[in-house]
């Protein structure tokens, strides 16, 4: 008799794209931006929802109510820490996606075609989109300390 | 992938732990199973495995062939990265602090048994793309007594992209891939720059609108996995950019083939170079005489 034999279906589905550790892969840095990426971007579109909803809310509760609640928010607030998350989140998405579109729709910093060499290591992971990468990581940092500074500190 | 030259003259773990992952098609179960194989330097993972295969589990299933990183058959997940297990030197992945080693079967690949992986699908979408020179006259390949005219740069531009064994990791670690079926994946579409890119290759246009949907290029998102675990440096990930980049030039009609390559007759020289000594046909044979009688070589007197 012939066994039945059935194949097992061996990929990791959506989970790869907010993981960025189902695989080990090193000298990588490029997919914790995509999983960074990946996150922010479907964060902000929440975000962006409940906006909608919070901006309605002077036609439900009156803008008295509202002018009252929205004077409240200075120092460390619900409301400013949810600027200042919002902050982090956008500023991330936007400087990322400056690097990307130079990247996947110009070409640009991704290096020229080489003749492999030891320690080969692919072109593009040595080119300028690296240093492009490290930047973002970097102003955003520094976007985003600025930005809890104004919204606590003021 | 970066590889440590020093690897190789460092010696591993005297006992290396062997965390093999099992699946059994008839029942469908999943397992890890563990296996201590004593090493020597210079060991490689594929070694190992074949050790265990020969002294201690004759169950364990893998795909290998030629055992130098040339056929890219031994993909798999070692440690966590996809690797050609050939390539990878027990001391580059396991410690004296931690001598453990794990080994999966490909990610993105349907396992047939144990770590064995179904290429199908992976080389139905490498299928997909025309991997190989379209020329629009016919005639030409026909007749094949002429070559295409390449300087040595067009050469460089192509070269790394020429240098793809399938072996199927860049595949494996492409988090596009995890999550879609329907796109192409890193090996095609590299190939499929390779060709747009080639001057001999007259097809680009038809190319770039058989990607030109989600299974091309646009559904990459530059995680750049696939440049980082190539095991011949072959760089899909900036391959893909450059198809992205050419394929919206194209559709914005501001992309042209820089050149195409023309057909050069090769001239027969009439005397060729004699065949060096050691290269001369033994005396009394004549390898371009297809009816030729077998040489008779006393073997009996030989054995004598």
């Amino acid at each position: 008799m012939v066994e039945k034999l059935k194949e097992k279906e061996n990929r990791p589905g959506w989970i790869a794209s907010i993981n960025p550790w189902v695989l080990k892969i090193k000298n990588n840095p490029e997919r914790v931006a995509f999983v960074l990426h990946r996150i922010t971007g479907l964060l902000m579109a929440l975000i962006i929802m409940a906006h909608i909803y919070v901006t309605g809310t002077p036609a439900r509760v009156g803008w008295d109510a509202w002018a009252e609640e929205i004077a409240k928010a200075h120092g460390i607030s619900a409301v400013t820490l949810y600027f200042f998350f919002f902050a982090g989140i956008a500023w991330y998405h936007g400087l990322n996606g400056i690097r990307l579109l130079l990247v996947e729709f110009f070409g640009v910093c991704i290096g020229k075609p080489e003749k492999p060499k030891p320690p080969y290591i692919s072109p593009s992971l040595k080119a300028c989109q690296r240093k492009l990468l490290y930047l973002v990581f970097i102003l955003w940092a520094i976007l985003w300390a600025a930005t809890g500074y104004i919204l606590f500190a003021s | 992938m970066s590889f440590d030259p020093k690897a190789a003259t460092r010696t591993p773990p005297k006992v290396v732990t062997f965390k093999v992952k099992r699946y059994d098609p008839t029942t469908g179960k999943e397992w890890w199973q563990e296996y201590k194989v004593e090493t020597y330097r210079g060991m490689t993972v594929l070694d190992a495995l074949l050790k265990i295969k020969e002294e201690i589990d004759h169950t364990i299933v893998l795909r290998y062939s030629c055992r130098m990183g040339v056929c890219g058959s031994c993909g798999m997940i070692i440690n966590g990265m996809p690797r050609l297990a050939c390539q990878t030197q027990i001391a580059e992945v396991a410690t004296e602090a931690n001598p453990v080693v794990t080994v999966e079967p490909l990610k993105n690949h349907p396992v047939v048994r144990d770590l064995l992986t179904d290429f199908t699908r992976f080389f139905e979408k490498h299928k997909k793309v025309k991997p190989y020179t379209i020329r629009k006259d016919i005639e030409e390949r026909e007749k094949g007594d002429f070559e295409y005219e390449m300087t040595p740069e067009e050469h460089y531009n192509i070269y790394e992209y020429t240098l793809c064994i399938s072996c199927g990791l860049c595949y494996s670690a492409c988090p596009v891939v995890a999550s879609t079926d329907r796109f192409l994946g890193p090996q095609a579409l590299a190939y499929m720059w390779r060709y747009v890119a080639d001057p001999r290759d007259e097809a680009w246009k038809e190319r770039l609108e058989l990607i030109d949907t989600d299974e091309g290029p646009f559904s990459c998102h530059y995680a750049a996995s696939c440049s980082a675990v190539c095991p011949k440096m072959v760089d899909p990930a900036a391959a893909i950019q450059r198809l992205r980049s050419a394929l919206l030039k194209y559709r914005l009609g501001m992309y042209k083939k820089e050149k195409i390559a023309q057909k050069k007759v090769v001239e027969v020289k009439p005397n060729p170079k004699p065949l060096p000594p050691e290269a001369q046909p033994v005396p009394g044979a004549d390898p371009w005489k297809k009816n030729e009688e077998p040489v008779n070589i006393p073997i009996d007197e030989l054995i004598a």
